[in-house]
């Protein structure tokens, strides 16, 4: 290979075009979290140090990085909103609102330029942004602004202790994992690492010295010696107050590996194939028990089984590396949300919960801008004005609650608002206006939901700006079910709307039971089912038209498979009924047989010509015939409107 | 000139570009998918993706054979949407030029008529040239009459 | 074979210094993010020569420099500083400390690798 000559040295940064670009968005992940929190110290001079250095920090990274592949505009925004920072650290300016918003729009502005690249888009001009952020610099210098006026993170409360602990790497800890970094990672579990230098010992080798404040006694650190740690309570130092150590370092640290999703989807594919044909050989090891002295074949059956045990820890290690945590779209969302309430002149709060849930980077990917559109609404169109939720006698903020969570194998995710809910007659009026008409004025949550998710109706003049994204709500509907996923709406006039959204938690590989029902088999996935039982056909009873039968001391609604899926069908004298639900919500699905318990690879059905209502997607069960995953919710919901 | 999968659909000859079909398998096991369209036979398995298969002969309203050795799975892939169909036979391969191709007759057109791009006459041989949107669009019925020369 | 750790809080940076630095021979590299991990890999492995930037979390290079240059065993291994041209102003102070070389980025690959080359051949 040439050296790189001045000439083509653009070549030469072209090749980490990639690794610029992850960089870039993990470190703008971890700027929009800082200006969240630094909204609230607007005109305070009590600003979080550690937030200024960390600002500081991705803005210098992104100025050094975006230089060295030649994105001029990019490195010009982050030298001045590095320059900004730098100000704001020193103390010579104090944050002030109009300093903020312009923070704010240069890094929108700092983004949007990064993507333009990305997408071999004309750059966006920066010169009214520069100006912007030269002109905050220079005003707002209050002449009396003492660096020592920020408050650094006090040291927490009075029972906790000062330790020093010392650490010496080696070699042969290094290997195992045992590092300055996951020593740090691990005593920031304890408590408050308040600093943490190198020492040189006295034979000459170098060790760390870190001082941490923590709330445990010896006992919790002596885990620590099994890794070569000493520890001994730490004197006192009342000065100097040396630098604070940061938390989690922003940036993964050097033993981390960036992955392309299309190389993880190669190997969770490879290991749904391990798994078929795992499965396939259980099979045959089966049939080979009657031909195979006993002790050759037990430890025969042994091998497969440590094979299986194998097997699912790389399923569930692969798994893992997809997974990222749903937070970081909900912190997206909220820089979102703040941006549109105040141009909308709207006060929202946003509330968010289980952020910490994991999903599939790649349910991410797909999901984000749905998800977006359906906060856009919420925040346009859903959440009335201050003064009008006063005059209707609400508190003046209006909340917008983003959730997430796992139940079982999907994950949850709800976008609830308390505005003025979805007017049912302004949807039919437009729906017939563009040319769906709707007998029944009275329709439920869900028919209407499929009504607002017709391509082409808007509640709102094609004007509206968000509207105007490429996104709709049919887009949204369309996008979740391509995941093998599901949205369903609540909504009350006056009150607020609600909509969930469900997902399947990853490329699935399931655990499943194989069930029969008149003569075809079924896989039904183990984590809806909480219990099977054995039923005698003489014992259900009916109910108002519903088919029961007993179950522990209650009535337990029965779903005949074979009625919902309107296959003529001869009842046995024994069925199965599988337990699906909770308590009250409990029903039972009838089949024929139980063949089996299996992991499976699930396969979205994607096709809109076989989907069914009722159907999840489709397996392989080794023998090379298709067998259909049966989706439990909504055969429930079936039942239910078969019933009427 | 164009290539064209050919295969026969009682008695006539229809025709696809070859572009458009990823692989003609032999029908193995069709998974019945409940309350679907009555022409879905149902889905399988062809290269680790489950896909529809739709019987033709029901999808242009004639009556429906057993499947024998000859049946086909004609895998249609138009880049969005991949879909196999059932088909009576299928084993030839030819290349027609746009000039042999003529739009459909007027007997032909008219609500149905859209399923057919247009027909084909290479000497004695008649050969419909099948318009794919048309015929995977099952909101789009398809009458017996017509479809049969 | 020479062991070259380089020392910056940016994965893409540490890429671009070890994929200019390919073209010398004998030569292999090892990386750090951090003041702290740089050191650690010092007490860890041999290392023949640091490319080191200035301004990264926790341990400020020029802390760096200093530790290196007080230790006995490390003192003479060559440092080649690469960092931000707003800190221009701290050259004298890291050559004082003891840098041995002292590029701003944006660098030449190409120059980079002949420094480099140049100190390990008369270390």
């Amino acid at each position: 290979m040439d050296k790189p000559t001045p000439d083509n040295r653009g070549e030469f940064f072209y090749q980490f075009l990639d690794d610029y670009y992850a960089e870039c968005d993990e470190h703008l992940v971890s700027i929009r979290r800082s200006l969240v929190t630094l909204e609230d110290d607007v005109n305070t001079r009590a600003i979080d140090r550690t937030l200024l250095d960390n600002l500081f920090r991705s803005f210098h990274t992104l100025k050094g990085i975006s230089g060295m592949v030649g994105l001029a505009a990019a490195e010009q925004l982050a030298h001045h909103l590095e320059s900004y920072l730098r100000e704001l650290r020193e103390g010579t300016v104090v944050l002030s609102q109009s300093g903020f918003e312009a923070l704010v729009a240069g890094v929108s502005l700092l983004e949007a330029t990064i993507n333009a690249r990305r997408h071999d888009q004309p750059i966006p001009s920066i010169d009214e942004m520069v100006d912007r952020l030269q002109a905050i610099s220079a005003d707002s210098v209050t002449s009396e602004a003492p660096a020592s006026s920020f408050t650094e993170k006090p040291e927490s409360d009075a029972t906790a202790t000062r330790w020093q602990v010392e650490f010496t790497p080696t070699a042969e800890l290094a290997e195992r994992g045992v590092n300055v970094n996951s020593i740090r990672a691990r005593l920031q579990e304890l408590g408050q690492v308040v600093q943490a230098k190198p020492v040189v010992k006295g034979a000459g080798e170098i060790a760390f010295e870190f001082i941490v404040v923590a709330d445990v006694d010896q006992t919790a650190l002596a885990s620590l010696e099994a890794d070569g740690l000493t520890f001994q309570p730490a004197a006192v130092e009342p000065a100097p107050r040396t630098r604070e150590v940061q938390a989690t370092p922003m940036i993964a640290p050097a033993s981390s590996v960036r992955v392309d999703l299309d190389r993880l989807d190669e190997l969770m594919r490879i290991v749904g194939e391990l798994v078929i044909s795992r499965t396939r050989l259980e099979d045959q090891v089966t049939e080979l028990k009657r031909v195979t002295p006993p002790a050759a074949w037990r430890s025969l059956q042994e091998t497969n089984a440590t094979m299986g045990r194998q097997l699912r820890d790389l399923r569930e290690s692969v798994m893992r590396v997809r997974m990222v945590q749903i937070g970081e779209i909900f912190e997206r969302m909220t820089f979102v949300v703040r941006d549109l309430a105040r141009e909308n002149g709207k006060k929202i709060i946003v509330q968010l919960s289980g952020g910490e849930t994991e999903i599939d980077k790649f349910l991410v990917e797909r999901m984000t801008d749905p998800l977006m559109h359906l906060v856009r609404n919420a925040v346009s169109h859903g959440l009335e004005t201050v003064a009008a939720r006063e005059a209707q006698g609400k508190r003046s903020e209006g909340v917008l609650s983003l959730s997430a969570m796992t139940v079982g194998e999907r994950i949850v995710i709800k976008i609830a608002d308390d505005g003025r809910g979805i007017d049912r007659n302004l949807v039919l009026a437009r729906a017939k206006a563009a040319g769906i008409n709707h007998e029944n004025a009275d329709i439920d949550d869900n028919a209407l939901l499929n009504l607002i998710c017709t391509p082409g109706l808007s509640t709102r003049a094609e004007a509206d700006r968000e509207s105007g994204r490429g996104v709709g709500m049919d887009v949204v509907k369309k996008a979740t079910e391509e995941l093998g996923g599901r949205i369903s709406l609540v909504t009350r006039i006056g009150e607020g709307t609600t909509f969930t959204i469900e997902l399947p938690l990853t490329l699935a590989i399931a655990e499943a039971l194989i069930v029969s029902v008149n003569g075809q088999r079924f896989a039904v996935p183990q984590s809806g089912v909480s219990e099977v039982l054995e039923v005698e056909s003489a014992s259900t009873k009916m109910l108002e038209n519903n088919e029961i039968i007993s179950y522990r001391g209650k009535v337990l609604p029965l779903i005949r498979l074979a009625r919902v899926f309107e296959m003529n069908h001869q009842r046995g004298e024994k069925f199965h009924v599988l337990v699906v639900g909770e308590e009250t919500n409990a029903v039972g699905l009838a089949v024929d047989r139980i063949l089996g318990q299996r992991e499976i690879v699930v396969r979205a059905i994607k096709d809109p010509l076989a989907q069914s209502r009722g159907i999840a997607g489709a397996t392989e069960l080794g023998d090379q015939r298709v067998v259909l995953i049966l989706d439990i919710t909504a055969l429930r919901q079936l039942a239910v409107t078969s019933r009427h | 000139m164009e290539p064209f999968i050919l295969f026969e659909l009682a008695d006539t000859t229809y025709g696809v570009r070859s572009r458009f079909v990823q692989q003609i398998e032999m029908i193995d096991d069709v998974a019945s998918v409940p309350n679907a369209h009555p022409a879905v036979e149902g889905v399988v398995l062809v290269r680790g993706q489950v896909i529809p298969a739709l019987n033709l002969r029901t999808r242009f309203g004639f009556e429906r054979i057993g499947r024998d050795l000859r049946s086909r799975l004609v895998v249609i892939n138009n880049g969005t949407r991949v879909v196999g169909l059932v088909v009576d036979t299928a084993r030839e391969f030819l290349k027609i030029s746009t000039d042999a191709i003529t739009p459909p007759p007027e007997a032909l057109t008219g609500l149905s008529g859209h399923y057919l791009e247009g027909v084909a006459t290479i000497g004695e041989r008649m050969i419909l040239i099948l318009n794919l949107d048309a015929v995977l669009d099952l909101d789009y019925e398809i009458e017996p009459e017509i479809s049969k020369v | 074979m020479n062991n070259i750790l380089v020392v910056d809080d940016s994965p893409t940076m540490r890429r671009m210094v070890i994929t200019s630095l390919g073209s010398l021979r004998r030569v292999k590299s090892t990386q750090a993010g951090s003041g702290l991990e740089a050191i650690e890999r010092l007490a860890i492995e041999p290392v023949d020569l640091m490319v080191l930037d200035l301004n990264m979390p926790d341990m400020h290079g020029m802390e760096v420099i200093n530790f290196v240059r007080k230790h006995q065993a490390y003192r003479d291994i060559p440092i080649v500083v690469l960092t931000t041209k707003s800190e221009e102003s701290s050259r004298t102070e890291a050559l004082a400390a003891g840098a041995n070389r002292y590029l701003t980025k944006t660098f030449d690959p190409r120059q980079l690798a002949d420094v480099v080359g140049s100190l390990l051949q008369t270390s």
